[in-house]
């Protein structure tokens, strides 16, 4: 027998398809005999089914005009759309045999059904970053509510209960409701991979982006400004603050306005705001240096020494000696 | 002439006739109008023929299990397919007649 099983099924696949804009139960009723007839034909002798039958599709429109069928019910300009659907399914099916060995099952399908479960987990996770990603308006691979990680993970179980629940239960279920399920699984696929790209893109920006190299830590949170005195207590201006790599010691922020009326911008160079300076502004503001002021002028000199008596407290011998 | 043509006219006929004297199923039915000399009767027409006599209530079907091969469906003649075949089969006749009558008048070798 030179008419293989495949060559049956695919020619039968194609007749199904010429008529696939009749009423499925017509269609059905027309074509129930055609694959044992295309045995019958297959045993009798050599030769391919088409060179002996003609095309599936003339096969089909003789088929359809001696039934007296005709055109199905459906409007024309469905026509076109049913067909072009069954040429699809066709062809998926035929992708579905053919690539099955590939994967050492008979068919793609008796591959991916035992695999089903881990799906439904999967569209549950997805579910949650949607959902996540539609109230706080961005989402991590963890979804969040409101920043909030427990309640995520609520949502995160919850969805994934809600998923397999759906997995069990959609087995079973036809027409419109099965359209509506696989037009929300398209739709949850498509938001999820714009969700997840969101997730990559953000993943990539903040590797480092935006920090300078400081040493600051959440200890330090709370410092706003950095005043240093010298041994005299007096103010030092313009102090430089640096770790044991040289690395600059960036701390708190500028907290009032400067000459200009501006807020000055953040660099190391203490303090931002010397009129802030805890223990007394300095006299003048011309004493940037912390070298020997007299050179500057002698005003200096004094000025600072009421705020000596604060250090006192801190029992440094130094302000002591001043006094 | 195209006996094609000619055979969209009469296949109902012709299946109902050969369903006369024994049920068949489909392939069978085939073999039967081609072995009584109807050669260019195509696949699908008889099938397609066999659809629509059963749809419109002149035929009869039930299920066969074959030891070797697939389920076979049968058609048989109900008293309405009887009284169809009988009605079509003096139409025809009638129809011949007058067609040989007509050639004969002309002196058309049969």
């Amino acid at each position: 027998m030179t008419v293989t099983g495949q060559e049956i099924t695919d020619y039968v696949d194609r007749v199904r398809a010429a008529l696939a804009d009749l009423p499925p139960g017509v269609r059905d009723e027309l074509t129930e005999d055609l694959p044992e007839h295309l045995a019958e034909v297959a045993a009798e002798g050599e030769g391919a089914l088409v060179d002996r039958l003609g095309t599936p599709e003339a096969y089909a429109a003789e088929l359809r005009a001696a039934a007296g069928a005709g055109e199905g019910r459906r409007p024309a300009r469905f026509h076109r759309l049913a067909e072009a659907r069954e040429r699809a399914a066709t062809q998926i099916r035929l992708l579905d045999r053919q690539l099955g060995p590939v994967l050492g099952h008979e068919t793609v399908s008796d591959f991916l059904r035992p695999l089903r479960p881990a799906w439904w987990l999967v569209r549950g996770w997805l579910a949650a970053l949607v959902v996540a990603w539609m109230v706080d308006g961005r989402s991590g691979l963890v979804p969040r509510l409101g920043g909030n990680t427990s309640m995520g993970l609520l949502l995160l179980i919850g969805a994934l209960v809600a998923s397999m629940w759906w997995g069990r239960r959609s087995a079973g279920i036809i027409g419109w409701r099965r359209q509506l399920h696989q037009i929300a699984t398209a739709a949850l696929l498509l938001f999820s991979f714009a969700v997840l790209v969101q997730v990559d893109e953000r993943a990539d920006t903040d590797v480092y982006n935006g920090y300078e190299q400081t040493s600051v830590d959440h200890r330090y949170e709370r410092i706003e400004d950095v005043f240093v005195y010298d041994q005299q207590g007096r103010l030092i201006r313009d102090a430089q603050l640096f770790d044991q790599n040289g690395v600059p010691i960036r701390l708190g922020w500028p907290n009032c306005l400067d000459s200009s009326g501006a807020v000055p911008a953040p660099r190391n160079a203490y303090p931002y705001c010397p009129e802030l300076a805890p223990f007394g502004a300095p006299g003048s503001p011309s004493i940037a240096p912390p070298a020997p002021a007299p050179t500057d002028s002698g005003t200096p000199t004094p000025t600072p020494t009421p705020a000596a008596p604060a250090p006192t407290t801190s029992a440094s011998p130094e302000p002591t000696s001043t006094r | 002439m195209d006996t094609t043509q000619l055979l969209k006219g009469v296949l109902d006929l012709a299946v109902l006739a050969v369903l006369k004297d024994e049920d068949g199923y489909g392939y069978d039915i085939l073999r039967r109008l081609r072995e009584a000399g109807l050669t260019e009767v195509g696949d699908a027409s008889v099938y397609g023929t066999l659809r629509r006599l059963f749809a419109a209530g002149l035929l009869t079907t039930y299920v066969v299990p074959s030891e070797s091969g697939p389920h076979r469906k049968y058609y048989s003649l109900n008293t309405a397919g009887r009284d169809q075949l009988t009605r079509s089969g003096k139409t025809w006749r009638s129809f011949a007649t007058t067609m040989d009558a007509l050639l004969d008048d002309r002196g058309m070798a049969a």
